[in-house]
């Protein structure tokens, strides 16, 4: 029993390596087939467009509320110290350099990934991938590329929009609701941040649409099994997509954002 | 402008068609009870799929509350201060947020599949033909499953955010950990893990509701399958995100 055991065993460890080494080799592909003509620009740009609407609205119905609890739970703090005048400033820290990165990050994978992956699936189902190779037409070149690139830039423009949101939506918990000052909120809203911390955000937010748009092609292109199967590669995207990019804010939060020890 | 116009009508008729269905769900799942065994067999699935992401986010969470906090405070000489940042930011709103927001991502898209595959298979259709009533035998053991199972993932949470948070304290940044821990337990109260609890079971519902009417509603062929389980993940998380603010109010605002 036992030795037939073993080489199953041995499958299921080693499977998250095969697929690791698979993902590479299809990110391979389409490094190469991205700097190499015939470059389909527009396609990028309608993809690009199409993300962007798609997630815009949850993007900013999610920052939004998380400004407004940032706001009303450090203020129950602030209020302790009698340091109500410091609220914006961690606001604006929490906002720009960690919660809109990752949430515009989750809820692109969740909207513009996933539909990327429905699509790809789709068409792989449906056969329509394999006719475009017919048709002598690089598949991964017209189909792939454009959605890796639009989700890879979405990310950054949708990532400013959320942390507008986020930092609007701390104003108006705090001014409107718990009835601080206007004028102290947005005065102190720069003390503690700059420039460099939203370049800090685009730049964390590019390398997480990179992660997202590999995982979702990924996912898409390699669809099989029917309907169920879409499900199912829509599914493994949302999760694949954010456990990466967790993971790899870590590095990068300690890289960007200072990690030194004292 | 007409396509905003088209927006906002269907908008407002999904709207409508899951009042319907909450209500049809209702009315089933109080008179016809869930199948047997079925509850418990949810609820270890869902619990078991969602636990090795929910752990992996939740340290991850953790590992940036503390090295965000430690930046944010030291500029004003309150480094000391991270055990007490994280462990309110994690207790009271990041942990069942991120709890919720897995499960909508792992076992909230699975369930929209799993029922808008049955659904464009007509298994639904051969249910009730059968005389089963399809929201008691699909929706009530899923519901009742992420009910028992999203309280302990948040609690389950919380401590491997804790715990991450106090490592990355002692380890990358050299703070003192008995510091940390005295800081952290001062900035939360026994009855702030009751109330994460009563916000997963509420996560919970929208989850299990959201993710089951768009898996019912689903349109026919591969591309309806991937439209619900696109939507239902990220409707269920920007409901769950938008209430929390106001649950949030209410548990902690004190409505000044």
């Amino acid at each position: 029993m036992s030795h037939q055991a073993a080489p199953d065993l041995w499958v299921d460890a080693t499977s998250p390596l095969r697929a690791l080494g698979r993902i590479s080799t299809f990110a391979g592909r389409i490094a190469i087939r991205t700097v190499r003509p015939p470059w389909h620009g527009h396609l990028v740009l309608e993809s690009l467009w199409t993300t962007t609407i798609r997630c815009v609205v949850p993007v900013i119905a999610v920052c939004a509320p998380f400004g407004m609890v940032m706001s009303l739970q450090g203020l129950e703090i602030f209020r302790i110290f009698g340091a109500q005048r410091l609220l914006s400033s961690l606001v604006s820290v929490a906002i720009l350099r960690e919660l809109a990165p990752v949430m515009a990050s989750v809820l692109v994978a969740a909207q513009g990934g996933s539909s990327c992956t429905a699509e790809l699936a789709t068409m792989r189902i449906k056969e329509e991938l394999d006719a475009t190779e017919v048709m002598a037409v690089d598949s991964i070149q017209y189909h792939v590329v454009p959605r890796f690139l639009a989700l890879t830039l979405a990310c950054p423009l949708l990532y400013v929009a959320g942390a507008a949101a986020g930092i609007a939506g701390g104003f108006a918990t705090a001014v409107w609701v718990k009835g601080e000052t206007a004028g102290v909120y947005l005065s102190e809203l720069w003390t503690l941040t700059g420039p460099a911390d939203v370049w800090g955000g685009v730049a964390k937010t590019l390398i997480f649409g990179a992660i997202i748009g590999l995982v979702a092609c990924y996912h898409g292109f390699h669809a099989r099994g029917g309907a169920a199967g879409v499900g199912r590669a829509v599914n493994d995207t949302v999760v694949h997509s954010v456990v990466a990019f967790i993971i790899a804010n870590y590095f990068l939060t300690s890289a960007f954002f200072g990690g030194q020890t004292l | 402008m007409s396509g905003l116009r088209t927006a906002l009508a269907s908008g407002t008729r999904q709207v409508g068609a899951f009042s319907w269905f909450v209500l049809d769900f209702t009315r089933a799942a109080l008179r016809y009870g869930p199948p047997r065994g079925q509850v418990m067999r949810e609820a270890w699935r869902i619990g078991i799929a969602s636990l090795p992401i929910l752990l992996t986010i939740s340290a991850f969470v953790g590992t940036n509350l503390a090295l965000q906090g430690f930046n944010a405070f030291r500029p004003l000489g309150g480094g000391r201060l991270v055990g007490m940042f994280v462990s309110l930011a994690g207790v009271r709103e990041l942990a069942p947020m991120i709890a919720a927001a897995m499960v909508a991502a792992k076992a909230g898209t699975e369930m929209a599949s799993q029922i808008a595959v049955m659904r464009i298979g007509e298994q639904v259709d051969a249910l009730e033909v059968m005389a089963v009533n399809p929201y008691a035998y699909l929706v009530t053991p899923r519901l009742l499953g992420i009910l028992l199972v999203l309280p302990a993932l948040t609690i389950i949470s919380i401590f491997f955010m804790v715990l991450s948070g106090y490592l990355v304290s002692v380890h990358q940044l050299g703070l003192n950990g008995s510091v940390f821990l005295h800081f952290a337990s001062q900035g939360i109260a026994a009855v702030d893990f009751l109330y994460g609890a009563l916000k997963a079971m509420y996560f919970g519902l929208v989850i299990c509701t959201v993710s089951c009417f768009f898996g019912f509603t689903c349109q026919r062929g591969p591309e309806g399958v991937g439209q619900a389980t696109n939507r239902a993940v990220v409707v269920s998380a920007v409901v769950c995100v938008c209430s929390n603010y106001f649950i949030s109010e209410i548990l902690y605002g004190g409505l000044s």
